[in-house]
């Protein structure tokens, strides 16, 4: 190897290292700028799904669960236990179906949002409308799926060719309801 | 070499609408084309972020092409390109999150994204920069308006609306009222209709593609331009990457030429 | 056990990477013509996913430990280059057999998003399947890789089949070459939305 050769490869090399360590560091400038706002975002569209499902309460208290994860306790303005909210999931026809439910001190249903959801557009993206999510409110007991029209008490409407997706819904909102009773201890 | 040729701006920046269109005629790009073209807003919204990226990328290369040696070019270019589509990601996350629901992995698969890697090596590479800052703007509208009309195609067919969600989108920035796209599934219901649900689904995006190259060879072969796929090595998507393969590439494209 | 197979069925059929995800459509519809590059790209794929895999999933935990998330893009791209490159020099000078067989492969798949997607969707995995109390580990993320990297085999060669049969069929003149091409896969697409909901039917996730 010539020292001629050895110049090439440090010039490529200093050269290459110069180009990342700037990249590095506009990344991390455009990072330190940005991150505070994505943090606010996330918390943001958090409590917005947790008032949308549990419109009583004004603030909202962690309470650890048994698994692991994060539930609320909705309180009103003068810091009484209005409700609560939990997220939960269960899997659909397109992949994971996510939610958040609200449940009033009795255990009714106060709301459910989707929050993530990739199930087909059309079919079982029609979980999304209010139509469906509207039957779920009121509801107190461990649902089922029923397909024939005429729901009862305990049964939520199937939306029409998107079984499998009505189905992981309730799932999901039973789960939430387990996380109810473990928290209250009512409803087992 | 290409600096020492008059450069007509008007023409660099045109030449991506239509003639040299990245997706349509170079057949780049075709990944997000293909994915987040399932609403006019999804794929214009990739379409400026794709757009925004190539443009720095192709000033930043550009202004740099007589530092960069030339052998270490493309680790050179993506690393440059990974650091701007890291920060529009970071952009997007923190300014249009629902944006960045709705591109989710294709958001930092702008990297491996053909058409900028490709300007980088076929254009920023070799010209001065405001020259390549125009072709990246020309090349990245091209990219977004062949977004637009997959998007529109594919939306009014398979889901019935038309600028579907357009409120999550730039709503914080412009007042629009209440209005929130086009919906036209009453009209449909009330004439028993339902949306063809086909071509939001994968292989709606794959025909749709399909029909609008067609359409756009047709068009250029009226103007007597070649077809998108005789286009040689200027249409392989791996044209920036391969400097090995090109000459086999050639190759291959003549011996077919010949066949034919 | 449950899980790896369901991670298998999904990444094969009924999330193909190629046919329901749009990941590597420049190689499926570019170097589709033949059946045997078809399977010599694939196979290369499947080799470099698994092998980019192993290496970023550790990374990961490292960037995650100093607080650097956000230089994910840029460290994985540039190990995934940097792979290739290694993989081609070593391969060249000591496996020569499978340097012919793969070796023109291996430039182009730098810029293929099917290998960048696989490492960035693993990464997203660990939080997606925390969330439902799934912990997804190493071993998961490879045997995803590699699911992720047959789908692609299997879209390609299916692909190369259908392909071989157009070369011979009457097409409108305006209808040739790609946009054919296109319309096909389109089909070919619509048949694997037949195993939607496999995974789901057949119990093997939660």
């Amino acid at each position: 190897m010539t020292k001629k050769d050895i110049g090439a490869i440090l010039k490529t090399a200093i050269s290459l290292f110069l180009i990342c360590a700037v990249a590095a560091g506009l990344v991390a400038l455009v990072n330190t700028v940005t991150a505070e706002t994505i943090e606010l975002n996330g918390i943001e569209e958090a409590n917005k799904a947790k008032s949308a499902v549990l419109p009583a309460a004004e603030s909202f208290e962690d309470v650890a669960l048994a698994d692991g994860s994060t539930g609320f306790v909705g309180k009103n303005a003068a810091g009484e236990t209005v409700g609560y909210v939990f997220s939960s999931s269960a899997n659909g026809y397109g992949g994971k179906v996510g939610i958040m439910t609200g449940f009033d001190t009795s255990g009714a249903v106060t709301g459910v949002q989707i929050l993530d959801i990739e199930e087909t557009p059309g079919l079982g993206m029609k979980a999304k409308e209010s139509a469906f999510l509207d039957q779920f409110t009121g509801k107190t007991d461990e649902l089922k799926v029923t397909k024939t029209g005429a729901p009862a008490n305990d049964e939520i409407q199937a939306l029409t060719s998107a079984t499998i997706t009505s189905r992981a819904m309730v799932k999901a909102v039973n789960a939430a309801r387990l996380y109810f009773a473990e928290v209250t201890g009512k409803g087992e | 070499m290409a600096e020492k040729k008059k450069i007509s701006y008007g023409h660099e920046f045109t030449k991506g609408l239509l003639k040299e269109n990245p997706v349509l005629r170079l057949v780049l790009g075709t990944c997000p084309t293909l994915a987040t073209s399932t609403s006019v807003v999804n794929g214009v919204g990739m379409g400026i972020a794709a757009t925004i990226v190539l443009v720095c990328s192709n000033i930043c290369i550009s202004a740099l092409r007589k530092v960069i040696p030339s052998k270490a070019r493309i680790p050179a270019y993506i690393v440059i390109i990974a650091s701007f589509v890291t920060m529009v990601q970071m952009l997007v996350k923190a300014f249009v999150p629902a944006l960045d629901q709705s591109l989710g992995v294709f958001l930092p698969l702008i990297v491996v994204n053909c058409i900028i890697l490709g300007r980088a090596e076929a254009f920023a590479g070799k010209n001065p920069v405001l020259a390549s800052a125009v072709d990246g703007l020309g090349m990245g509208i091209g990219f977004t308006a062949a977004l637009f009309c997959m998007g529109t195609v594919r939306e009014i067919l398979g889901a019935g609306t038309f600028l579907s969600g357009i409120q999550t989108m730039i709503g914080s920035f412009v007042d629009l009222g209440s209005f929130n796209g086009f919906d036209f599934t009453p009209i449909l219901e009330k004439l028993h209709l339902a949306p063809m649900t086909l071509f939001i689904l994968p292989a709606g995006g794959f025909f749709v593609f399909g029909v609008l190259m067609a359409c756009v060879n047709k068009i250029a072969e009226g103007k007597g331009l070649k077809k998108a796929d005789q286009l040689g090595c200027a249409g392989c998507p791996y044209a920036a990457a391969c400097g090995k393969t090109e000459a086999a590439c050639a190759n291959e494209t003549e011996k077919e030429a010949a066949a034919q | 056990m449950k899980f790896y197979i369901a991670l298998l069925i999904m990444g094969i059929l009924t999330s193909n990477f190629v046919l329901s995800k749009f990941l590597g459509i420049c190689p499926f519809l570019g170097v589709s013509k033949k059946l045997n590059t078809a399977v010599g790209m694939s196979a290369a794929v499947i080799f470099v996913m698994l092998l980019a895999t192993a290496a970023t999933f550790p990374l990961n935990k490292l960037l995650e430990k100093y607080d650097l998330g956000y230089l994910q893009t840029i460290v994985f791209i540039l190990v995934i280059a940097a792979l290739v490159q290694i993989v081609e020099i070593v391969m060249k000078k000591y496996i020569k057999p499978l340097y012919n067989a793969l070796g023109i492969y291996l430039p182009l798949i730098t810029t293929n998003c099917a290998v960048l997607g696989v490492v960035i969707l693993n990464i997203d995995n660990i939080a997606e399947y925390a969330s439902q109390g799934v912990t997804y580990g190493f071993g998961h993320a490879m045997v995803n890789s590699f699911a992720a990297g047959a789908g692609f085999m299997l879209a390609m060669v299916i692909f190369a089949g259908v392909r071989s049969k157009l070369e011979t069929a009457d097409v409108p003149k305006f209808m040739q070459g790609l946009p054919i091409t296109l319309v096909a896969a389109s089909i070919v697409s619509l048949s694997f939305l037949g195993f939607t909901g496999l995974v789901e039917g057949l119990g093997l996730l939660g």
